[in-house]
């Protein structure tokens, strides 16, 4: 007797299965677990003390100076980042979008940061903001600029701006990719017929590129909030979180709250409001830009 | 003949998949499961470490050792992660800063009745074995001891008109603003004050040398209420990084090795470290300043220096080796006598980079003193090794994060971000916070 052969539905599920099963242990099980253990004591220090104590880890947030300090250095960096980024990338990649001589040699080195791991990245940066030896006190000793060598990562502004500015560095690339990206697909029409019209540069950039450019962007800032909030190894090599509490972002108090301190209960909170706050944010920024464009999911 | 098809294919890689999900199930609870004995430590000359081991391989043919060294910075982190995930090894290095938390965390067993064990703990300095012991037990034999000292560059100061360190920070700072004025050194004193997750031993050693405690014998923070020497440590080290400007700023980007170097390379007049570190400080092949190095006590706030601080290395034992027997053959290798009666790889380690010893013997033997003399004054190293003493908080199982929020309080008073009494003040709650959070 032939076989009754499977449906289209039950044939999906069989081929999809062994992905979902890789999924669900690799991906599914330990964001659930560690949400399990975030409503635990769980201190390895203390494996007698171990219990169920519900929502005790995440309300004792609100009077957790630490947390509380992170989150807004965080939230600072977040902005900082997110702001220089955009800016760069869009120009950038407005002038990689143009024909010109080198532009080849100019987009790939625009990539390279790309693929620098984040703790090179970090020493990188650390020798480049170095106070004996730096190559930016060298230039600018060299340039006159300023008197003698400086120790830039020593304030708290200093060594907060600068550790934005090589994480803008690490993660400028893959928003230039996808602005970029996002131009070609601009028909140049759009741009003749805007110049019949006599619009100017600004006009054109702002009544043709930048609806356009909506849903890039909306990638680019998603990704990038994300990326930034969960800023952690360019961070921890340049100034460990300091000077003070400084550039204590609220993932390296995570890592440092689970791996040095080994509280589980509490480091799955904080990774648990991280995933909040950037889904919060992510879902703010649909609501703001899903209406201005086609957008489809 | 058969073709190999896809399917077969297909099958063949889910059999290999499914075979290496089972073998890594399989590989916890340490050991490797063919009886090699897993030993894992921070990087520290790992080159050396694995050519101690071979000799230990020679005299065992019958024992296997696999050494991992981890980096020094992320040791911890990845010692926790691999005992938490089961897989931790069977003998591994362990920080004094890190037993009591290791021993409550089920990582480590104890090695009380261990043939040779009590021998060992009744010949080290007693400093050192209170150390090792936790509630009671036994948990660690010595890898290695240090105690913080000045490490002044002799030929600098001699420019500036000194003769003799400085014995009070009062005098310290008078002797750098010397060198500072003379034009030698912009800033005569360098120290290592990035935020990292080693502890600090200068700020314990300066608070020690001044006479003070931060915590009474049953961890009750005096630091505020009782005893003001921190408070005072921290005005001088704030006055001394902002007003007289004899401290560099940029300490708070330095690290251990680039303050070596740093060092090595004469731009420092002083600082405060570990007495090995005059091993390479004086060693004409790695230093511009070899031979003008010298240590001193810890100056602290009265006239004479009223100690120093120690620290203790250790080699544990993991509570679920399988392996125990050779890997305690291991441990006794390491950190015990050999059969002759000596503390080879103690010895071993002194002679190769000057890493003090817990043995008190040592400290007569002829290698030992011949090699001390090439590098430092042994009446001072000796000096040093007996008045200096432990953090009386390592037992507590909330070390680790007062240490850590020292640091950023230390680090907002050298950038005069905070006072003095706010930062006391801050380490006091901090402490109070952290006993209550753990009770």
């Amino acid at each position: 007797m032939p076989r009754k052969p499977w449906s289209d539905n039950v044939r999906a599920y069989a081929l999809n299965a062994p992905a979902i099963i890789v999924i669900s242990l690799l991906v599914a099980y330990p964001i659930g677990y560690s949400f399990w253990v975030s409503l635990h004591r769980d201190n390895l220090k203390q494996p007698l003390a171990k219990r169920f104590i519900g929502l005790d880890n995440y309300l004792s947030l609100f009077h957790d100076d630490a947390f509380l300090a992170s989150l807004r250095v965080s939230a600072l960096f977040v902005l900082v980042v997110l702001a220089f980024t955009v800016v760069l990338a869009m120009t950038l990649a407005l002038v990689l979008n143009e024909t010109f001589r080198g532009r080849g040699l100019l987009l790939s080195l625009a990539l390279l940061p790309w693929a620098m791991p984040g703790v090179v990245n970090g020493l990188m940066w650390r020798t480049v903001f170095d106070a004996k030896t730096g190559a930016l006190n060298g230039l600018l000793t060299q340039l006159g600029l300023v008197d003698g060598y400086q120790a830039w990562l020593t304030s708290g502004t200093g060594a907060f701006f600068f550790t934005a500015m090589a994480q803008v560095w690490n993660t400028l690339p893959f928003s230039v990719i996808i602005l970029l990206a996002g131009l070609a697909t601009i028909p140049s029409e759009l741009y003749d017929a805007a110049k019949v019209d006599r619009a100017g540069v600004l006009r054109r950039f702002g009544q043709v590129t930048m609806p356009w450019l909506t849903h890039p962007l909306l990638i680019v800032l998603i990704l990038e909030t994300m990326n930034a909030f969960r800023a952690f190894d360019t961070i921890y090599v340049l100034t460990g979180g300091g000077p003070g509490s400084a550039t204590t972002t609220i993932a390296l108090l995570d890592v440092r709250t689970v791996l040095t301190y080994t509280d589980f209960g509490l480091g799955s909170a904080y990774a648990w409001v991280i995933t909040l706050i950037t889904l919060v944010v992510s879902i703010g920024y649909i609501a703001l830009l899903y209406r201005r464009g086609n957008f489809e999911v | 003949m058969n073709a190999f098809t896809r399917r077969e294919a297909l099958k063949l890689a889910g059999l290999g998949v499914s075979a290496s999900f089972l073998a890594a199930c399989g590989e916890g609870g340490g050991g490797s499961g063919d009886g090699t004995v897993r030993f894992e430590g921070w990087d520290y000359e790992a080159q050396l470490v694995q050519q101690n081991l071979d000799r230990f391989a020679r005299l065992n043919k019958d024992i296997r050792v696999s050494y991992t060294p981890i980096t020094s910075a992320q040791y911890v982190q990845k010692v926790v992660a691999e005992f938490t995930g089961d897989a931790g090894p069977d003998a591994l290095y362990v920080y004094d800063d890190s037993l009591a938390g290791w021993v409550e965390a089920g990582y480590l067993q104890p090695l009380d009745g261990l043939a040779g064990v009590a021998d060992v703990y009744d010949s080290i300095y007693p400093s050192n074995a209170e150390t090792m012991t936790y509630k009671g037990k036994r948990y660690g034999l010595p890898y290695y001891t240090d105690s913080q000292c000045l490490i002044y560059n002799a030929e600098i100061l001699g420019k500036a008109g000194f003769t003799t360190p400085p014995k009070s920070l009062d005098e310290l700072t008078r002797q750098a603003l010397k060198i500072k004025n003379d034009g030698l050194l912009e800033y005569p004193i360098g120290m290592t004050a990035q935020l990292s997750d080693t502890w600090w031993a200068w700020v314990w050693g300066l608070v020690f040398a001044s006479g003070g405690e931060m915590f009474a014998d049953d961890h009750t923070p005096v630091l505020k209420s009782k005893d003001p020497t921190t408070k005072n440590v921290f005005a001088w080290l704030r006055d001394a990084a902002n007003k007289s400007k004899v401290l560099d700023p940029a300490s708070l980007q330095l690290l251990p090795v680039p303050l070596d170097n740093a060092m090595m390379a004469g731009q420092y007049a002083f600082t405060i470290g570990a007495r090995y570190a005059l091993r390479t400080y004086n060693d004409p092949a790695k230093s511009k300043v070899a031979g003008r190095m010298k240590l001193a006590l810890v100056p602290g706030l009265e006239d004479e220096s009223k100690g120093t601080v120690s620290n203790t290395r250790m080699y544990g034992l993991s509570a679920n080796t399988q392996v125990k027997d050779k890997a305690v053959k291991l441990l006794t290798y390491l950190g015990g006598y050999d059969r002759d009666k000596v503390p080879y790889t103690a010895k071993f380690w002194f002679m190769q980079r000057g890493l003090g010893f817990t043995f008190t013997d040592l400290a007569k033997d002829p290698d030992v003193v011949a090699a001390l003399k090439k590098f430092a004054d042994p009446v001072v190293y000796q000096e040093l090794a007996e008045t200096a003493h432990a953090r009386n908080v390592l037992d507590v199982p909330w070390y680790t994060e007062f240490e850590t929020e020292m640091h950023k309080v230390v680090q907002q008073v050298l950038t005069d971000q905070a006072t003095p009494e706010a930062a006391v003040a801050s380490l006091d709650k901090t402490a109070g916070d952290l006993k209550k959070k753990y009770s």
